[in-house]
């Protein structure tokens, strides 16, 4: 709770974090500035990577192939071009984690708000909810969604994962919504005789907004393994070809963990994924210190 | 110690009304799935050649309810069957109760998990003390990208890069099972043997799994300690500094038991992959089968026991809390 106390401060401060402390919050460290590439990089990714590529090709006669000029990570099992499925896998899971992470903030800043400034009756009927869904494991709810829901598009998958998702968001807005509440300027506000909806919305969100962000983050992390996971475990069906669908073939069929030949197939999505959480991690590194000036060490 | 004792049955009042309300929400989330789960066994008795009626009674007898009753009824021969410990039979293994499926598959899941946590818990807390009092210098940073990192890497990459590394590559461990079939399962040393080398790799990726939550949870926790007054206050009366360490430790150390809570979750979560990518035959594995056959009583059964496990899971952490840390007992 001190991290949130001390972002709470940090953003009361400053309205506006500057783009300067931006700025120099990434470029401390090289650690923090490959963070935001990689960020870009994947997002380059996702937005043009099928505009390069037409439908798979399949080519009978390089099945296995090894890397190449023509194939730079080699062939998978069908003979299709592994880079072209890494590039065009990319937008499914991309968005979906993007669409997912939307809507749990979307739930769980709204309820968090509404709750830490309502408090009351309102504040109990929403945390009882939100301990509901806390309690529920995501995953296993998510597994058994599967069998009648099928996740066909990213809209569908990031809507049930974003519904399942939103109890920790709520949680911490509402102790930084409850916190901010006794602050003078949101007595003021109360005491000038502002509506509920726009001291919430014009008073509360802008300070809660660069936690927010936070979270948004970290969840898309943990949304890119449940999507990619639903599919490797096959229980979603492969309506794209993404990068859980390559583990999942490479694994269960294609027997990446007894032939080499299989194993660049298998290790792309593997580094795809790796990479992209290393990405947010580093760059979620430089946005804490931003919002969280108790971090860095007195000098 | 009988404010102990009220807060413990006010938390276990609290446990059972959620359980209910999860008994209540897998029901009717079981039925909303296609293919009843009385339907589908009454089906296969009137495949068998039974009449309907004794086809219907049969399932009324299994189940303790048919898919021809009300909802409301359905669900009230629900809660007594469960009230029973009875979660029904399995249809894929037809006529096996699920309680007896849930029992063989548990120890395959909570003691990997127990020990992976315990092997986290260990690792984590030192590695989170290291970055806090590090966290400036080149190896603190280090530490903390690597805690956040293993907290981000989903489950089943951790578990596939693990077999292509230890097993395709190396070929140190087996990659499948829980022991070679050539050794009779007991009491018997090449058997243990056999079993703890193929435990090795799921209790590993168990452990990495919560290792980051540690070691993020007790970082930041020593980073607030550190700040606070008595901190100071002992550095400057000139306190030698491992009664001072054993000080931040004291404090420090409390918030992680809520961390243990979220730990068993992750871990019961990330069962699934772990599991299935190790061929394991725990508790995920068993929803995952249950799933691939369209087995609900098994579905309804194991997911009900997984909720369940997290809410005492959360319950004890909250007790241990109250015991450990006077502040919040009130």
């Amino acid at each position: 709770m001190a991290t949130a106390t001390a972002t709470l401060a940090a953003s009361v401060r400053s309205r506006r974090p500057a783009w300067a402390a931006f700025r120099k919050a990434v470029t401390r460290t090289p650690g923090r500035l490959a963070g935001l590439i990689i960020i870009v990089f994947f997002v380059l990714m996702g937005i043009c990577g099928p505009w390069f590529y037409g439908r798979l090709a399949v080519d009978p006669n390089a099945l296995y192939a090894p890397p190449s000029a023509k194939h730079w990570l080699g062939t998978d099992f069908a003979g299709s071009d592994v880079l072209q499925e890494v590039v065009t896998g990319a937008r499914y899971v991309l968005a979906t984690a993007a669409l997912s992470a939307l809507f749990t903030s979307l739930f769980g800043v709204t309820i968090g708000l509404v709750a830490g400034y309502q408090r009351g009756l309102t504040d109990s009927v929403l945390m009882r909810l939100t301990d509901f869904v806390l309690t529920i494991p995501g995953l296993p709810l998510l597994i058994l969604l599967s069998t009648v829901w099928s996740f066909g598009s990213p809209w569908e998958m990031g809507l049930v994962l974003g519904i399942t998702g939103w109890g920790g968001v709520a949680r911490a807005v509402r102790a930084q919504a409850l916190s901010l509440r006794e602050r003078g300027f949101l007595e003021a506000a109360r005491g000038l005789g502002l509506s509920r909806r726009h001291i919430i919305v014009k008073e509360m969100l802008p300070n809660i907004a660069p936690y927010a962000t936070m979270q948004l983050m970290l969840s898309m992390i943990a949304f890119v393994g449940a999507e990619v996971g639903l599919f490797f475990l096959g229980l979603v069906p492969f309506s794209s070809t993404n990068w859980g669908v390559m583990l999942n073939q490479a694994v269960f069929s294609g027997g990446a963990m007894e032939t080499p030949a299989a194993l660049i197939y298998l290790l792309a999505p593997l580094v795809c994924i790796l990479l992209l959480t290393l990405g947010i991690v580093l760059f979620l590194d430089a946005i804490d210190e931003l919002f969280n000036p108790r971090l860095r060490e007195r000098a | 110690m009988t404010g102990f004792a009220r807060r413990l049955a006010g938390k276990l009042a609290t446990g059972l009304v959620m359980v209910w309300v999860v008994v209540t929400f897998t029901f009717f989330l079981v039925h909303a799935l296609p293919g009843k789960p009385g339907d589908v066994q009454y089906e296969q008795y009137i495949m068998m050649g039974m009449s309907s009626d004794q086809a219907a009674a049969k399932v009324q007898a299994v189940y303790g309810f048919t898919s021809h009753d009300s909802l409301l009824s359905q669900y009230g021969g629900y809660l007594a069957k469960l009230a029973h410990g009875d979660l029904g039979q399995s249809i894929t293994y037809s006529g096996v109760p699920v309680s007896h499926l849930i029992w063989s598959a548990l120890p395959w899941t909570v003691i990997p998990v127990l020990t992976g946590l315990l092997i986290s818990f260990l690792f984590g807390v030192i590695g989170g003390i290291v970055a806090a009092v590090k966290r400036s210098s080149r190896w603190g940073g280090l530490l903390t990208v690597s805690g956040s990192l293993v907290a981000g890497i989903p489950a089943f990459v951790l578990a596939l890069l693990m077999l292509v590394v230890f097993h395709t590559e190396w070929n140190l461990l087996p990659d499948a099972g829980t022991s070679d079939i050539q050794y009779d399962p007991g009491w018997n040393l090449p058997y243990i043997g056999s079993v703890a080398q193929h435990a090795v790799l799921p209790v590993c990726a168990y452990a990495l799994l919560s290792y980051g939550g540690w070691l993020l949870a007790m970082k930041s926790s020593v980073v607030s300690v550190l700040g606070d007054d008595f901190i100071l206050a002992s550095e400057l009366r000139g306190i030698a500094p491992v009664t001072r360490a054993r000080y931040i430790g004291r404090n420090a150390i409390l918030p992680l038991f809520t961390v243990l809570a979220l730990s068993f979750g992750v871990m019961f979560a990330g069962s699934f992959f772990i599991e299935d990518t190790f061929d394991y035959p725990g508790l995920g594995d068993l929803l995952l089968k249950s799933i691939g056959g369209r087995d609900y009583p098994v579905m309804a059964g194991a997911f009900l026991l997984i909720t369940v496990s997290i809410i005492i899971a959360n319950i004890i952490a909250d007790l241990c809390y109250t015991l450990i840390d006077p502040r919040v007992r009130r």
